[in-house]
């Protein structure tokens, strides 16, 4: 019955697919090859629409990892899903997803990556919507039109390309950097991946978004979907180095990363808080990318997808346990009842956290002390530093809640221990979050990164992380004659602790407007005044005509015999004189 | 889950017992360890207990309105729920949908499966016939 099912069919499937995928890396790597493959649909005018596929390490690692994740998400689902009626039909949308997120990855092509692009938009909708209740189609809608943004500014730079006559963007981005047209398509797509990515002022869609299923979540929402965006970015780098739009990338992305970090330490619910966590990770991401470091962004992309994944994977498990209430507050004490969930949940927050040798440790102390060593200003430097010390922060935080302390759910409870359908696809991730930053740092770098900074400033990342963890373990814990901080900073708490109003922005901020505005245009223009001149005007105007005519039309023999009458008449007046 | 009164007169007393209720509620939202949450709790019912005796309804009614606006001040902007209550990720997220709903479709949504809907009324038929002869006919007064 297991081996048969739809989950096993299907895990296994993309779970040998991402090896060979591994095989692939490996050639194309040792050899130096790119495999650019280009069929042509249709030319006129010297407009040559093609389809084209882009083999290089780049892609075939990211597909790796993609399907690596999309395989064990789904042999998690079949535990996770098992009391759903229709797994066949999620399980189908899954794979749809990962399909698009492959046509994105392998896409040279603008035309391409959009099909890729609205794939993903469309599955992702499908995919939060669907526990079909109030609150997930209200994150369905937030989802599907955040993200709908990002696809009118990539259908904007499509009809712009038409200028040069392809969509290969590829053969454009070095030549004609110093090309005006090129640069604003460069803006268009900059910002349609700040929309996938979601930076501010797109962030509210990221934390709604979680009212998909979980190995949703840790599929779509923490390590492939949202990394389309700065996947794209990192395809278009050549374009942005010495440009100034990328400093606003820069700014906003730092903000990002701030400010999922405050919110994080401010949210109760589980889920929000790893998907507040991804966000900051994805300003860390964009940040990176935007001082031209591309490289590095996309091996915290892959570090980062590992870990996250799995993060969210215990998450979902210990939703499960604790039927569907996802508040930590109802939470504690778990390590004592799900040992091995807590061990994959502590490897994956260390791994976020950077803690030596683990997959996150590689990427972000690398991206750290090469912001060390740039000559940023001070603002990006504190944006940096602090939102490294806020990671730390809200993990730990997070982590008191859920291990430390009682169960505060109910008197009389039983968890039981663990499901081994998911721990089994837990593991293969947590073996990854452990490796996979070493094993990619040999792989990408082929010469190490020079570092040269003073002993202190190579120290401040473990200060900040220190003095984070103390942070953390502060707000965890609650005496009896503690007084409350939120009660006392009440005013600014509920500022930092909604994403600084960005989803009231999104929501009531816009739809108050275009809703009111479409209503009063309604009343106005489509009931009133264009309803009175043109569709009913005419109409009435048409109808007065006709009616008039139609009394000579009914009457037309009367008129005919009258007027043959007179004409006789007339004739034999004539004839007598 | 304590909820603001809004159908029907509500007697002061009842409003004052959902006022308590409501504040309890926003309390558990601040203090989530179970001692402290308690240590609070006595700390507000003592508060409480202070004017439960006032008979001027006047004063009462004052109390009652700043007890109101002191819990809207301070209301937590990320309230805890239970999933499956109103307002809680869970609420809703299963829902069988009663089977009368079938009754209620259009006859040509009906006419689309013809066999089943032919069976349901002969089912509907041998339903009544079934009740009927194990409780008796209703009485034909009763019904409206």
């Amino acid at each position: 019955m297991w081996m048969s099912s739809i989950c096993f069919i299907w895990g296994v499937f993309f779970f040998f697919l991402s090896l060979f995928m591994f095989y692939w890396v490996i050639y194309l790597m040792m050899n130096n090859i790119v495999y650019f493959l280009e069929w042509e649909v249709i030319s006129f005018n010297s407009v040559k629409i093609e389809m084209g596929v882009l083999f290089d390490w780049m892609s075939m690692l990211f597909m790796m990892f993609v399907f690596l994740i999309s395989s064990v998400v789904i042999l998690y689902s079949k535990s996770y899903m098992s009391s759903e009626l229709n797994l066949n039909r999620f399980i189908m949308l899954v794979i749809m997803f990962v399909l698009s997120m492959a046509l994105l990855i392998i896409s040279p092509n603008m035309i391409s990556i959009l099909l890729g692009w609205d794939g993903l938009g469309l599955v992702s909708y499908c995919l939060v919507i669907y526990y079909q209740n109030i609150k997930s189609f209200n994150a369905g809608m937030l989802t599907a039109l955040s993200n709908r943004i990002g696809d009118v500014l990539i259908l904007m730079s499509i009809s712009w390309m038409m200028n040069y006559g392809s969509w290969n963007f590829y053969f454009y981005l070095e030549f004609m950097k110093n090309d005006f047209e090129m640069l604003v398509i460069g803006g268009l797509i900059m910002a349609a991946a700040m929309t996938k990515s979601a930076q501010i002022p797109f962030s509210s869609w990221l934390p709604a978004a979680m009212a998909a299923p979980t190995p949703v979540s840790a599929l779509v929402h923490s390590s492939t979907l949202v990394t389309a965006g700065v996947y794209l970015l990192i395809r278009f780098n050549y374009l942005f180095i010495d440009s100034y739009i990328i400093n606003i990338l820069l700014l906003l992305s730092g903000l990002t990363m701030f400010m999922a970090g405050i919110s994080a330490n401010y949210e109760f619910d589980l889920k929000k808080i790893i998907a507040l966590s991804t966000l900051s990770q994805l300003g860390l991401m964009m940040s990176i990318l935007s001082m031209g470091m591309g490289d590095l962004a996309f091996f915290h992309l892959l570090t980062h997808a590992m870990f996250k994944a799995l993060l969210f994977m215990c998450a979902g498990l210990i939703i499960h346990m604790f039927n569907d209430i996802q508040d930590i507050r109802y939470m504690g004490g778990i390590s004592l009842y799900l040992p091995l969930t807590s061990l994959c949940f502590n490897i994956a927050n260390m791994a976020l956290c950077g803690i030596p040798f683990l997959a996150g440790f590689y990427s972000k102390d690398l991206i750290l002390e090469v912001v060390m060593m740039s000559n940023l200003n001070l603002f990006v430097f504190f944006l940096y530093f602090i939102s490294t010390g806020l990671t730390v922060f809200y993990s730990f935080r997070l982590s008191m809640y859920l291990m430390v302390g009682d169960y505060n759910l109910m008197s009389v409870y039983n968890l039981y221990e663990e499901d081994y359908v998911m721990l089994k696809s837990m593991f293969i991730l947590l073996v990854m979050s452990v490796v996979s930053g070493g094993m990619l740092v040999w792989m990408i770098f082929p010469y190490p990164y020079m570092i040269y900074l003073s002993l202190n400033m190579k120290l401040m990342v473990v200060y900040v992380s220190l003095l984070g963890g103390l942070m953390g373990y502060l707000v965890s814990v609650m005496k009896i004659y503690s007084l409350n901080k939120f009660i006392i900073t009440y005013k600014l708490s509920s500022f930092l602790g909604v994403m600084w109003f960005l989803p009231n922005l999104s929501t009531y901020g816009l739809n108050y407007i275009f809703l009111s505005l479409g209503g009063k245009m309604f009343k106005n223009l489509d009931m009133g005044w264009i309803e009175l001149y043109s569709v009913r005007g005419i109409s009435l105007i048409l109808k007065k005509n006709s009616i008039f005519y139609n009394f000579f039309h009914m009457n037309n023999f009367k008129i005919y015999l009258f007027s043959f009458i007179m004409w006789m008449v007339m004739f034999l007046f004539m004839l007598i004189i | 889950m304590a909820t603001v009164p809004i159908l029907g007169l509500k007697t002061h007393s009842q409003k004052v017992c959902s006022l308590y209720k409501r504040a309890l509620r926003n309390l558990e939202s601040y203090y989530d360890r179970r001692n402290v949450f308690r240590y609070q709790a006595v700390l507000l019912r003592a508060r409480f207990d202070q004017n439960a005796k006032e008979c001027d309804l006047r004063k009462a009614t004052e109390l009652l309105k700043a007890g109101e606006e002191e819990l809207f001040q301070i209301q937590h902007p990320i309230p805890k729920k239970f999933a499956q209550s109103p307002g809680g990720v869970a609420f809703e997220r299963v829902v069988t949908p009663p089977d009368w709903v079938l009754d209620y479709w259009h006859p040509l949504e009906k006419a689309q499966y013809p066999e089943y809907f032919k069976k349901r009324e002969e089912r509907k038929k041998e339903f009544i016939a079934m009740w009927e002869k194990e409780y008796g006919q209703s009485d034909k007064k009763n019904s409206h």
